[in-house]
């Protein structure tokens, strides 16, 4: 985290469109590249206020393919190593879940 | 809710293994397992393992898994399937997803062995139907026995990369080029060499540039990245494929212990919870094993599950201390000596060039995936000698020694340190019995008979296809990187139990072809 509060020592550079801007990164959520490098530069430097911000890693799979993609990503627009930003807090239920499967408490010994 | 003495999260080679070891300790163990079938990915491993005896090596990974089952399942494990394991909270509670159902249970140790996801990489089109994970593609072709596509294009030369591609090619695709970003072939390079042989064409230091097609993948274009990644104009290749492979790293599943409140730690293996070398967590009797604290080999997984569930046995008491120690001392010299070699995690990202013995490592395998002609010759296990004898093209310093076990004669020799190149006695006589052709792991070894008949050679070489060839078909011989260079015949077709699937082709070639040819395909245009 310390290379993430290095950054605010100088200005992310100014946010510059680019090519692929609007290849689709979390597809349960539909969040593109170019939303994720926008909402860097909005002041979400950490992975947890991207997923808040923009629901990416939200979605059906809860980020199993996207937030490695994720994290690149936020990682070369702050200029910092994808080693450098902690990973999202993770939360039950790990796995999608029906909500009346999750209020569905099981009594009878199995 | 339910008290078990040991909750084991994942019912993998990380999992099964440690199970075992804790319920033959005494401890209650239940293993929960969020798949239909138990085994991880034990079961699409179809290849035989490398590594040495404790390893379980030239073992196939299915046998393996089948092997665990039965162990667990003889020391009285409750192996739970369909369990989706969805918390893991203060004291060790544990609530599963059973039946539409919440149960709770609480262990007094807690084993998370939960594994890996694959990684992704994007590119223009990489969400159309049709770009797939390897392991997606193994679990399609080996539990489910269906064909992915027909033509494959494969990214990522790493292990997972090239024994999927094999696989591919086992399972009848065509595959029509292995690419990677990287300037040197990821995986060992007697993986890469026997799918370059079967005809793969490698391409390093490509990347795809875009997945085509409306509906699904039509085709792909890849293209050349210099040694910034950048893509050089002008070195775009197409291909027609209808199926695109990412097989581009793994990512460990460390959600429950980070939920558990672990400490965890960033590395070039993944987000992974600090251990100590038992597998303990910072969190008492809280243990990790296997992919989820470290991506590694399921060889590894096997012996990292057998620590932990001795561990969670001292951490109860079923164990003392030194018990505990005088137990586990034989594994982690195991453990050990499988991260040895130019592959061991403390060599990732090192740039090798000579092999322990002190030979240059052949760069055509690194670059094209086969050992070229001029540089075989250099290595301890490939020389020439009246009649027959094996030919052990093994040319990197990888953990395994089949070859020197099954020899009944002695010749083959690696010594006491398992990632030597294995080298040729030329005291001892070879019988031509072929069991070091079919133990290497890495189909590395071929039975070499350069007086045959005046003017011919015997090959004998490892083959793993359908259909198989018969006595006195005729084909065409290929060389190592799987062009068609003689014709040949096949004279001999070995098939024994003990070979475990790998049956011996032998063929007649011309002599002077006998360094180059490799391996066999039937000439087809007869019966067209």
């Amino acid at each position: 985290m310390s290379n993430v509060n290095n950054r605010f020592k100088k200005d992310l550079d100014k946010f510059i469109t680019e090519f692929d801007d609007d290849l689709i990164i979390c597809r349960c959520e539909e969040v593109t590249k170019g939303e994720i490098r926008r909402a860097v530069h909005d002041g979400m430097y950490t992975l947890t206020e991207i997923r808040r911000y923009l629901r990416s890693g939200m979605g059906l799979c809860q980020g199993q393919t996207c937030q490695i993609l994720v994290k690149g990503i936020v990682a070369k627009e702050l200029g910092i190593s994808p080693m450098d930003l902690e990973p999202v807090i993770s939360r039950s239920p790990t796995r999608p879940i029906e909500m009346k499967v999750l209020g569905n408490e099981g009594k009878e010994a199995l | 809710m339910t008290r078990y003495d040991l909750i084991i999260v994942g019912a993998g080679p990380a999992g099964l293994s440690a199970a075992i070891e804790a319920a033959k300790q005494g401890l209650k163990v239940i293993v929960f397992d969020e798949n239909a079938k138990p085994g991880g990915q034990l079961f699409k491993q179809i290849h035989k393992f490398f590594g040495s005896k404790e390893h379980k090596a030239k073992i196939r990974g299915f046998k393996i898994g089948e092997e665990l089952l039965k162990e667990a399942n003889d020391f009285g494990v409750e192996v739970v399937l369909n369990a989706i394991v969805i918390g893991l909270y203060l004291d060790k509670e544990v609530t599963v997803n059973i039946n539409d159902e919440i149960r709770h249970y609480k262990g007094d140790a807690v084993i998370v062995a939960t594994g890996a996801s694959e990684n992704m990489v994007t590119f223009d089109g990489w969400t159309l139907p049709g770009v797939i994970g390897a392991g997606a593609a193994q679990t399609m072709m080996n539990l489910h026995s269906v064909r992915p596509g027909n033509k494959v294009l494969m990214l990522g030369s790493g292990n997972v990369g090239l024994v999927v591609s094999f696989q591919l090619l086992q399972a009848g695709c065509e595959v029509v080029a292995l690419v990677d970003a990287a300037p040197k072939v990821g995986g060992y390079g007697v993986h890469a060499a026997k799918v370059a042989r079967c005809g793969v064409s490698f391409y390093l230091s490509h990347t795809i540039i875009k997945a085509e097609g409306e509906e699904c993948v039509k085709g792909v274009t890849i293209g050349e990245v210099d040694s910034r990644w950048r893509l050089v104009p002008g070195t775009e290749k197409h291909f027609e494929v209808d199926t695109i492979c990412l097989a581009v790293g793994l990512s460990p599943m460390s959600q429950l212990l980070k939920m558990a409140g672990c400490e965890m730690k960033n590395t070039p293996a993944g987000y992974v919870p600090k251990c100590d070398e038992t597998g303990e967590t910072n969190i008492p009797g809280l243990f990790a094993a296997g992919d989820v604290s470290g991506i590694e080999e399921a060889s590894s997984a096997m012996i990292e599950g057998r620590i932990a569930g001795l561990a969670a046995a001292e951490n109860l008491g079923f164990l003392d201390k030194e018990e505990l120690s005088e137990k586990i001392y034989e594994l982690k010299k195991a453990l050990l000596s499988l991260r040895e070699g130019m592959f061991a995690p403390g060599n990732r990202g090192k740039a090798i060039e000579k092999t322990e013995e002190g030979i240059d490592l052949s760069i055509n395998l690194l670059k094209k995936g086969y050992v070229g002609e001029t540089e075989i010759e250099r290595f301890p296990g490939v020389t020439r000698k009246k009649g027959v004898h094996p030919v052990i093209e093994c040319t990197q310093n990888i953990p395994c020694n089949p070859c020197q076990d099954v020899c009944p004669k002695k010749c083959i020799k690696i010594g006491d340190k398992i990632t030597s190149l294995p080298t040729l006695d030329e005291t001892k006589e070879c019988s031509g019995c072929g069991m070091c052709v079919a133990a290497c792991s890495g189909q590395a070894i071929f039975l070499m008979n350069e007086e045959f008949e005046p003017g011919f050679a015997a090959i004998t070489l490892p083959y793993e296809f359908l259909p198989l060839p018969s006595k006195g078909d005729k084909g065409m011989a290929l060389d190592r990187s799987g062009k068609e260079i003689c014709e040949a015949e096949i004279i001999d077709v070995k098939t024994k139990q003990v070979f475990d699937h790998t049956h011996l082709l032998t063929m007649k070639v011309p002599v002077n072809m006998a360094g180059k040819s490799r391996f066999f395909v039937v000439r087809r245009q007869e019966n067209e």
